[in-house]
């Protein structure tokens, strides 16, 4: 059957076409710049200029400044101490907020819910920059803010506050926690309601039917049956926490939290390399290790989640 | 009775819940609200003091005609920051879409050797963004940059696209397995039978089906792109949306109603998009995660 054998030969090349386009932006993308990560965070860099640096090894300087940094350097423990606070104080904020939204939700009517939905996705689709400039009016340290009229109004304060740039650590943590709590509250919120919406109604008229209530429901048939699905929030908010920084960077930017206490690790190694002193050695290696502990935990997080079951085989393929 | 007329959803139990939601959706309400109503007075409603301020369409006015403040001869092309970052917001969308469905079909629906190693990697580097090798990816760009002064700014437009595209890819390929996942095996078979390449499969028959699908994984890559700040600033050359707001908060001249303009202005496409297709994206945000 001379057509068979000709399938056969083009078979072994046609997938390869069709991954090609992710292949090759995987590879250019991600393989690349992680090697000139790792490369980078071996010279002195400086300044981005390649040309006079780049060609110089100088071993592992920057990895031992960098630890001399983190044992020495006040603003460099808070930077640490900070990624420590905010990316699990934050990530309970996500989860739980994200749980208690979509378990209410559920119990809503088709239009509250929407409308509650609609609320709740706008911080995570808005434009960033306008996203932390709502922010900033409201946590604004001059009588302009917000919270700090609402707070005068009432009488609570007789002068407003700098709420980012007082009471340090817990001031700037307080509002970074909360402006990137309700961007992560949605991914919950959506993850965990479209999985409460998959469970076969039965369960809940059965329940029902028994004279359940409201919280049995949620504490004996829906919880149990999204235990995965708030494993897949747990372990995958606590990586793009760990890793995102754009809305921290303009609240840092525009002054509004203090600059020290409000730098996660992310954002201190985008600050080193793009905004402070352009040091991209050091900036490197403190991103290479943020890849490497990223890199250990999001396997990790595949490993528990049991996502190998998800890559079975095409069932159909000729 | 009638599976029908068990209440699982408690009428009484309703207003009761919505009342509590609303409540801890009043920051997110008040703070764009606040925003989006500054930007149509004459000065900065945020802290409630409606009395001393009064509607006008000024802010709007001035955004346009290019004047960030009130005196002065300070000039900005709002329009063509609009502009930019609607390019840089449909490059990311025509690439990711393109990549998530040509790469998502042979994933989904091919079996090969290093099939699992491609969707574990993919699902790694979903998991782990991109975001984190920034310093390797500028690194990139500097050496690849073209030396013809002329061409660099195109090619940051260029650059910037493909380097924040290449953030969505392993989400959107996942995405896009997924909905080709969904799709009955028959069709493809009797077209394979009936001679049809894998390429006319593709592109005759399971690009139709899964419309819905493309549309989704278009929109998102959109506001991935339009909601872009940090590949912005760093990669490209000229200005957007964005980088105008992030540099004028900046500056003392800065007259705050008419940013809360810029901003409103720059929110709008992702309001409109989200009226349009709020189920849609729903089941993107949602997507790829069945189990």
């Amino acid at each position: 059957m001379p057509r068979v054998v000709k399938k056969f030969d083009s078979r072994m090349i046609e997938p390869w076409a069709f991954v090609a386009p992710a292949l090759i932006i995987v590879l250019i993308f991600y393989f690349l710049p992680m090697i000139l990560t790792i490369y980078t965070s071996f010279t002195p860099l400086r300044n981005w200029n390649i040309s006079r640096y780049a060609h110089q090894i100088v071993g592992w300087r920057n990895y031992q400044r960098l630890l001399h940094a983190i044992l020495n350097d006040p603003s460099v423990r808070a930077v640490f101490l900070t990624t420590f606070v905010f990316v699990s104080v934050t990530l309970t904020v996500n989860v739980l907020g994200g749980l208690l939204l979509a378990l209410l939700n559920f119990f809503l009517g088709k239009k509250s819910s929407s409308l509650i939905n609609t609320i709740w996705l706008l911080p995570r689709m808005a434009p960033i920059a306008v996203y932390a400039l709502v922010w900033y009016y409201f946590f604004h340290g001059s009588k302009m803010g917000t919270l700090n009229s609402l707070l005068l109004k009432i009488g609570v304060i007789s002068q407003p506050i700098s709420f980012g740039q007082e009471f340090l650590p817990l001031g700037p943590w307080s509002v970074i926690v909360f402006v990137n709590g309700l961007v992560g509250v949605s991914f919950g919120l959506i993850v965990l309601s479209s999985a409460i919406n998959s469970i076969p109604s039965e369960y809940l008229i059965a329940a029902r039917v028994d004279g359940a209530t409201d919280w049995q429901i949620c504490r004996r048939v829906l919880i149990p049956q999204i235990k995965w699905h708030l494993m897949y929030v747990t372990t995958w908010q606590l990586l793009s926490l760990l890793t995102s920084y754009a809305h921290t960077y303009l609240l840092v930017s525009w002054k509004l939290v203090n600059k020290t206490y409000a730098s996660p690790w992310a954002l201190y190694v985008y600050d080193l390399a793009f905004t402070g002193v352009f040091d991209q050695g050091l900036a490197a290696a403190a991103g290479t290790v943020l890849v490497i502990v990223g890199g250990f935990l999001g396997w990790f997080t595949l490993k528990i989640l049991g996502f190998d079951k998800l890559m079975g085989q095409p069932r159909g393929d000729l | 009775m009638a599976l029908k007329d068990v209440e699982v959803k408690k009428k009484m139990n309703q207003f009761l819940y919505t009342v509590v939601l609303l409540a801890f959706s009043l920051p997110i309400i008040t703070g764009f609200s606040l925003l989006i109503l500054s930007s149509f007075s004459n000065e900065m409603v945020t802290n409630f003091d409606f009395l001393k301020t009064f509607l006008t369409l000024q802010n709007w006015k001035l955004l346009f005609q290019g004047r960030i403040a009130l005196t002065g001869g300070l000039r900005e092309n709002i329009l063509l920051y609009a502009f930019n970052t609607l390019i840089v917001a449909l490059g990311v969308a025509v690439l990711t879409t393109f990549v998530g469905t040509i790469s998502g079909y042979a994933i989904s629906r091919m079996n090969f050797k290093g099939r699992k190693i491609l969707l574990i990697m993919m699902l790694l580097l979903h998991a782990l963004p991109g975001s984190v090798l920034i310093v390797g990816v500028y690194f990139l760009y500097r050496v690849s940059m073209p030396t013809n002064y002329q061409f660099i700014r195109y090619f940051s437009f260029f650059y910037v696209i493909i380097a924040r595209a290449a953030l969505e890819v392993p989400f959107s390929v996942w995405l896009m397995k997924g909905f080709f996942d969904m799709l009955p095996w028959e069709v493809e078979w009797s077209a394979i039978v009936d001679g049809a390449s894998r390429w006319k499969v593709w592109y005759r028959i399971m690009l139709p089906l899964i419309k819905p699908g493309v549309v989704a994984v278009l929109i998102f890559g959109f506001l991935a792109g339009w909601q872009d700040i940090i590949y912005v600033r760093t990669f490209l050359i000229d200005k957007t949306l964005a980088t105008f707001i992030e540099s004028n908060l900046e500056t003392e001249v800065a007259y705050m109603p008419l940013l809360a303009a810029a901003a409103t202005f720059y929110l709008l496409p992702t309001v409109l998009f989200y009226v349009f297709s709020q189920q849609l994206l729903f089941k993107v945000y949602a997507g790829g995660i069945r189990r």
